[in-house]
Formats: structure tokens, sequence, C-alpha cells
């Protein structure tokens, strides 16, 4: 538990870091940006196919039958002239165009009807051919009033959509707490060296672990704000449904910051200079970004590197993170990956505290 | 009685291109520093002036010697020698876009104490600017102001390292003043400088180092009867500091 000393300097240090609010601001951006991308990019809905349609029959079923096609939300129909239309495809404006033919008519059989496309794009093609000759079928039983013999109905037993971007948010969000956080500290701490001011503090009588305390303290809170405006932009511009309890969410979240700060003061304490210190911190990054099941599950990654993927830090804090936001859990029943949170923990804080030796550090 | 008692001080490092050997920054050196008294340590650059009041400060390992501060064994129990000292440091750098009065809040809560910051930096002339930031402040401000922070435990000793390097003269002046107002309260100062316009003018007994070794230590007046030249036959009276001062005034700059 926190001192009364620890708090009162963590009250004085918050102040001083809120002063400066671009760089908390600033942090926020990429983040987002990363969001909304991923938002936008699999959005979960197929985007309609962009289909130009040539009706050189001035017959009533011509017309019904493109009416029919524009209705169609799969399509984007433009209707048009041949030659203009055609230069569109060229351009790569249109996916299709379809060609009626003058003597397109309730009676006419066999009737062709031409095609143009973009062999560039046969890998769609190969998906929306079976889309369009569907269309066809049904426009034509319509028409001649056949009543299909079956019908296929879809049903979703997934009570919530689950969509990408929701299973990539709390992973997320465990990525950019984990860089906040060992910013937050490890990149300051030796900032602070090189301006002298670890030296000014060492001649006072503070011991390290209260040093390290409260400023964990003082930049949780900062980390916090910082996740609660992702967390808004995420659940109101973007519209991902987090299930769970929020009062658990913030609890990991809390716990993940004090680690990820911890280790962040470990970084600082043994990189001397900015350079050294953003190269280890890569070190301490960049395989978690990709081992910890941020972007994609553990369970896919090959059987080798599971084992060790899964003791990470981040693997604990996001799995716990996504356990809560997609699936509701409760904190019993993500207890392994508690506990192995409150052993990263202690681990985290005991070797801050090992290794920022003020006469070290300050020199 | 000594507040500072130091005895065969030493600190070694390891030479710069055979790791295996070493040389002595500081080599043995003995002071007894009275209480209520303005010391001054001379020397030129490297004679190790810094390193001997780094140890005393605790922010560096003592390698050999003992030294004692209020009764206090700096070695043994340098946080408790820190709770009963005020330092000035040669850099003063401070956290970004953090006011004066911030900074001395924060300095205090580190003493786990509070401070009417008002009142700190009224004592160093600085009140007007309690809201300024640090990277604002004139190089005399800012060493008025490096002082204030080392007033906010109200410390039995004050080391102050090169405090005037680098003012000009009004604000040397100034701060000598303030150096002489705080020595006034019963404050015990240790300076180390390279002005012996200051050394002469300030300290009560002068210590003068070279090669980590303690070459002379007396009050002004005696070493300078002891080790000054005999003065020329027509001695010019005054210096350039007197012509300066006269030319340009008293008063202080900004």
């Amino acid at each position: 538990m926190p001192t009364k000393l620890q708090l009162h300097l963590a009250k004085v240090f918050l102040k001083i870091f809120l002063r400066d609010r671009q760089s908390i601001f600033f942090s926020l951006f990429f983040p987002i940006i990363f969001m909304t991308v991923f938002a936008f990019a699999n959005n979960g809905e197929v985007d309609p196919i962009e289909l130009g349609i040539v009706n050189n029959s001035p017959s009533a079923v011509a017309n019904d039958f493109s009416q029919m096609l524009m209705d169609n939300p799969l399509f984007e129909v433009t209707l048009g002239e041949g030659e203009q239309l055609r230069t569109e495809l060229v351009e790569g404006n249109q996916t299709m165009v379809l060609i009626l033919p003058e003597g397109f008519d309730a009676g006419s059989d066999g009737a062709e009807l031409q095609l143009l496309v973009d062999a560039a794009q046969v890998q769609q093609l190969s998906l929306i051919m079976p889309l369009l000759e569907q269309t066809l079928i049904s426009i034509e039983r319509e028409f001649r009033n056949i009543e299909p013999m079956f019908t296929l109905t879809v049903e979703d037993v997934q009570a919530r959509s689950q969509r990408y971007l929701d299973f990539l948010l709390p992973g997320l969000l465990a990525f950019t707490l984990m860089q906040l956080s060992i910013a937050g500290s490890g990149f300051n701490i030796v900032e602070y060296r090189r301006k002298g001011i670890l030296k000014r503090l060492f001649v006072t009588p503070i011991r390290p672990r209260d040093f390290i305390a409260s400023i964990v303290m003082a930049r949780m809170a900062i980390v916090l704000i910082q996740l609660t405006v992702l967390i808004l932009v995420a659940v109101l511009a973007l519209d991902v449904t987090i299930v769970g309890n929020f009062v658990s969410f913030y609890f990991i979240v809390m716990l993940g910051t004090f680690i990820f700060l911890c280790l962040g003061f470990c970084l600082g304490s043994v990189a001397k200079t900015q350079q050294a210190v953003m190269a280890v911190g890569n070190i301490v990054i960049f395989p978690q970004i990709f081992l910890s099941g941020v972007f994609y599950p553990i369970e896919s990654m090959p059987e080798l590197i599971q084992p060790i993927a899964k003791i990470l830090p981040l693997s604990f804090v996001s799995t716990a993170m996504r356990e809560i936001a997609n699936n509701g859990a409760s904190l019993l029943s993500i207890a392994p990956s508690l506990l192995g949170i409150a052993l990263w923990f202690v681990i985290a804080f005991v070797l801050a505290t090992r290794l920022f030796v003020w006469k070290e550090v300050a020199n | 009685m000594p507040i500072i008692e130091v005895k065969d001080l030493a600190k070694k490092y390891p030479l710069p291109d055979k790791k295996s050997e070493f040389f002595y920054a500081v080599d043995g050196i003995s002071l007894s520093i009275e209480a209520g008294e303005i010391f001054g340590i001379l020397g030129p650059n490297g004679a190790g002036k810094t390193t001997t009041l780094e140890m005393l400060e605790g922010l560096n390992d003592i390698d050999g010697g003992t030294a004692f501060i209020d009764g206090i064994d700096v070695a043994a129990d340098p946080y408790s020698v820190k709770e009963i000292i005020g330092v000035q440091l040669q850099a003063n750098e401070y956290f970004d876009n953090v006011s004066l009065s911030e900074l001395l809040t924060l300095f205090a809560a580190l003493y786990a104490r509070e401070v009417d910051t008002n009142e700190l930096l009224g004592k160093v002339n600085l009140l007007d600017k309690a809201q300024a930031k640090p990277d604002n402040l004139s190089g005399g401000q800012k060493q008025r102001f490096s002082i204030a922070c080392a007033l906010v435990n109200t410390p039995k000793v004050l080391f102050l390292d090169e405090p005037t390097t680098g003012l000009d003269p009004q604000a040397k002046h100034n701060l000598w003043d303030l150096v002489r107002e705080l020595n006034n309260a019963g404050m015990t100062i240790v300076l180390t400088t390279h002005n012996m316009e200051e050394a002469e003018s300030l300290c009560e007994r002068i210590a003068i180092m070279d090669h980590g070794k303690l070459i002379a230590e007396d009050t002004p007046q005696n070493l300078i009867l002891k080790h000054a030249p005999n003065p020329p036959q027509a001695p010019l009276h005054g210096n350039i500091e007197d012509v300066f001062l006269a030319l340009t005034g008293h008063g202080l700059r900004d």
C-alpha cells in the first residue's frame, strides 16, 4: 500500500506531468489512427460491386431487369453508353459491365447477355460471378413465375456480432498501455538523467522505492486518462462493443500499467543514453507485439513458440483484457491470467527497485 | 565547535586508459569546518573540489577516510545527512513547464515537508517570478532559485558548487549578499569557487586544493601574509572590477 509520502509526492508529480498536455495527447494520435484504419478496413460489410449496365433493348422487361439489379444491395449500378462504360472499366472505375442485347424481351429465348470484365481482377471475379449468376437466375424465376425448389436461411448463433476490430481492440489497448507506460517511465528517466535532474533529486533524502512508487502512481493516472480517451473513441465513434464489466477491465488495465511502468524504470536504469533506451526498449516491446496475441490469437502461432509467448507480461494482460471485453469474463474465471499478472507485478517492482540505484542512475 | 569533520578522505577512479590502475581524485584530505562559518574551497579544474563536496553530500562513495557532518557518519548514514544539508549543484536544470513555486513544492515533498513557497522565493528575491519557468530566468536568478531549492529543508549546512560562475558582477554581488544573509542567520556554508575575490571577501577560511591534496588552509588574511609575493613599488589602486562597477553601477540586472 502506498505511504502518505508516496501519495503526496505522486500528487505533486501528477500535477507536473499534466503540464505536458501536448505529449499526452499526441501519444494518442497513433493508436487512434490505427483503430480507425482497422475499423474501416474490416467493417464486416462487403463493398457493393460496381456494375455498369448498357441497356440496348427498348423493352419493359429489360427496364425491369436493370431496375431489379439496381435495387439489389450487392450491386452499385451505373446505367450508361457502351463506350463510356468500357472506358470506365478500363480505368478501374467499374468492376464489370453488363450489356443487354437489343432483342432482350420476355419472349426471347436464350438471349445472350454480354459481360465485360477486366482480367486483372480475375480473383475478384471468381467471387462475383456466382453472385451475379444467382441474381440473374432469381430474376428470371420471378419473370417466369417459377417458385424456387428450396431456399436457404442463415442463422447467426452468436448473440452479438464480433468483428475483427472487436477482437483487436482489447489487444490494441493492452499494447498501447505497454508503449505509453514504458515510454512514460523509461524514456523519461534517461531524459531526467541527461538534464541532471536525477542528480538533483538524489541530493534529497528520497528513497528509490518511494521515488519509483510515486512516479509510477502519477504516470498511471496519466495512462488511465489516455486509455479512457481511446476506449471512448472506440465505443462512441467506432462502435466497438465491450461486453464485460468496466471495473474488472480497468482493474486489469491498472495492474498492466504498473507492470510496464516498472519495467520502463528497469530500462531507464540500465540504458544510459536516449539511443540505448530506445534500442533496449524495442527489444522488450517488439517481440511482445507479435507474440502476445495482440493482433491474432496465440493459439494460431507455431507450437514451439506458444509456451514462451504465453508467459510474456503483455500476453497475460491482453488475454485478460480480451476475455473481459469480448466474452464478459469475470475476474474469477480468468484466474490463470490474473496469477500471471500478479507474478509479473512482483517481478517488475522488485527488479525496478533493485536496478534503480541512485548512485549509478544519477551520475 | 566543528560541524563538518573530515579525516584522510580519499576517492579513487580507474585510469581512463588502464582500467586496472587507479588514480586518486581526492587524496587524503582532512578538514574541520566550524558551525556558522563560510568556508571556501579553491583549486584549479580537476583538483578534486567537486568530488570532495560530492562525497560529503552522499552523492559519491567514500573510498578512504571518514567524514562526519553534525556528528553523523556520511558513509554509514547518508540519508540522515541529506536531511540536514542543502545542496546547490553546478548543473541546475529542472522539469519542463513547471513553475518555480511548484518546483519548490516538489522539493519540499521530497523531504516529506511542506513549505511556504512565497516566503522562500522572497528570501532569494524571486517573489515576482513565482509563476515563471526556470528556463525563463537569467543566470543570476537561476542560481538564486537553486539556492532556494536547497533551502526547503532549512539545512544546517549549505553546499554551493561554483555559485557565481558565469554571473555578471551585479548578480554576483547580489548572490554574495544572499550568502552573507543566510550565514548571519546561523547557516554554515561551504562553497567552491574559481573567483579569488569571492574567496577573499566572502569566506572566513579558505582551503586550497591541487591534485587531490590540500595544499593550504587558513583565513584569507593569513594566507596573503604567508604566501603572497611582496607588492610592487608603486601599486595600482583598485582593479578592473572596481572600474566596471563604477561605470555600470551596482543595480542588479535581469
